[in-house]
């Protein structure tokens, strides 16, 4: 993917502290990401990295305590979700709990859109579902099928950035590959960028263009993703990639 | 599993059915009611139980069967309203707390916390006796402590769900806060909190019947079951139908709706 376009989405300098148990917690320090218009980005880190974190505070669920984030250019620090769902939306690691137990797919679907059923049924079709699916509730829906109707969500309203948490984790092997390819042909049809967050690092070198590896809230490397794979510059990220291969031997 | 479920239901469908005919009970007392309930006659005071009148006579020679059938009314519609406007009151609260945070759910809670620490009667005793008696003040008296349960339970599940990743996905979808708690949190929230306001039917209904008791509920003459008892009392030795019969009307009752809340409860906990 060429960088020679603005990033779409990007942030400069995120910093975040919690407390807990009295404890201070810095699951972001100094952190700059960008993300250019049709471009996979892949953030990958063990647990308690700051991937999570980063997600909240980039669709304005936290704020940073410093730091600043753009779209398009424009500030959007410390604007809500109700304001950074315009142009962003987040696939959710439980596709199932990512829609109301007590709505029907349709109603969910409805929810931040003003798209006609016509319209739901087309975007239905483009994620690979059935129309007759709308009218069920997400606990009679498949892991699979749910995760493809949040992809649908986001694509009804009109999002260009799609953060997605985790979001074949829960998915058997099958589903996983369908998904992934399912994204990888909407970011063509639908020009949509993606921040892509996974543990599975073939996962990442299968979709992201460029990989950020975050350890401790630090960006420890970050670059295209065959250079990130293949001839790592930090000690982190190489650890991070030999464990892949020690649990792959097993 | 299914068999132990389907014997739940049932049990739920027959104490539903017995509440249903004591509500029906209640709405058509005026048409059932065999005798004006409000009628005195000197003649007829303190007859024993017989055909024209089953449940005998009271001081006044009113009929006690009829006085009990309007009784019904009185205290199951006394009650259910005050537990609606407690369910209503307290949901609200418990929802805005649970969501919002901060100094007012603080605040609330406290003022919850110390309301349970009294208990309910003895507050309800105390404030009714402040207002001077009637069915509005005994209702009042009860309600200033009946909301915190349901606002203690709406918060917990306000709690439990508000970082659900459908309520961030309703955020991300532009929906404001107000919308997140009537369109998303209270449907979802809705059911534990309702089966909360069964089981409370019974409490609330020993509640007014109590303070009607102690005279500062219903006043006389209007008939309901507590100042039935609390009238008859005086005479339990030589009429003591008078009393036997609303208070068999109380236990009944309260039984009923305890008992469906029960089976509500433990039908919904053996998902």
């Amino acid at each position: 993917m060429e960088q020679t376009a603005a990033p779409l989405l990007c942030g400069k300098g995120l910093n975040k502290t919690y407390k807990s148990n009295g404890r201070v917690v810095r699951p972001l320090q100094d952190v700059d990401f960008a993300l250019y218009p049709g471009e996979v980005l892949g953030i990958v880190g063990e647990s308690g990295s700051g991937k999570s974190t980063l997600f909240k505070v980039v669709c304005g669920m936290e704020k940073p305590d410093s730091g600043h984030l753009y779209y398009q250019g424009k500030e959007y620090t410390g604007d809500g979700p109700e304001k950074t769902g315009r142009f962003l939306q987040m696939i959710f690691q439980d596709a199932y709990g990512s829609f109301d137990p007590r709505m029907t797919m349709e109603r969910s679907l409805r929810e931040g859109s003003d798209a006609n059923r016509d319209e739901i049924v087309r975007i239905i079709g483009e994620v690979g579902l059935d129309s007759e699916l709308l009218g069920r509730r997400p606990r009679n829906l498949s892991g699979g099928q749910c995760q493809r109707m949040s992809i649908a969500r986001a694509l009804l309203s009109h999002a260009t950035v799609l953060l997605c948490d985790e979001i074949t984790s829960a998915l058997d092997v099958t589903t996983q590959a369908q998904v992934v390819r399912l994204l990888n042909g909407l970011r063509e049809i639908e020009n949509v960028s993606i921040l892509f967050v996974s543990h599975d690092l073939a996962l990442v070198s299968m979709i992201c263009d460029r990989v950020m590896v975050l350890k401790g809230g630090v960006v420890m490397e970050s670059g295209p993703t065959d250079e990130v794979i293949h001839n790592p510059q930090n000690d982190y990220t190489r650890k991070l990639l030999n464990s892949v291969i020690a649990v792959e031997k097993m | 599993m299914k068999k132990r479920k389907k014997q739940l239901r049932n049990r739920m469908i027959i104490a539903a059915a017995f509440a249903l005919l004591l509500v029906l009970i209640a709405i058509l007392a005026p048409v059932i009611a065999p005798n004006d309930p409000y009628k005195t006659s000197a003649a007829l005071i303190r007859k024993a139980p017989s055909a024209a009148y089953l449940f005998g006579t009271d001081n006044l020679g009113r009929c006690v069967l009829s006085r009990v059938l309007i009784g019904a009314r009185t205290t199951i519609a006394s009650t259910f309203f005050l537990v609606a406007i407690s369910f209503a009151v307290g949901i609200l609260i418990g929802m805005m707390c649970g969501y919002f945070g901060g100094i007012i759910d603080g605040l609330l809670m406290r003022l919850a916390d110390l309301m349970l620490a009294f208990p309910q009667m003895v507050v309800a005793i105390a404030v009714a006796g402040i207002l001077g008696g009637g069915l509005g003040g005994a209702m009042l008296a009860l309600g200033i402590t009946m909301w915190t349960s349901f606002a203690r339970l709406a918060r917990s599940h306000t709690l439990a769900i508000k970082n659900e990743p459908y309520i961030m996905a309703a955020k991300l979808q532009g929906k404001n806060s107000f919308q997140i708690l009537f369109t998303h949190i209270f449907p979802n929230i809705l059911e534990p909190v309702l089966v909360n306001a069964l089981t409370q039917i019974g409490t609330t209904m020993i509640g007014i019947s109590g303070l009607s008791f102690l005279g500062l509920g219903v006043v006389a003459p209007q008939a309901e079951w507590g100042s039935m008892i609390s009238e008859a009392r005086a005479y339990i030795q030589i009429a003591p139908w008078a009393v036997l019969f609303p208070a068999a009307a109380t236990v009944l009752t309260i039984t009923v709706f305890n008992y469906l809340g029960d089976a509500v409860m433990e039908y919904r906990d053996a998902d």
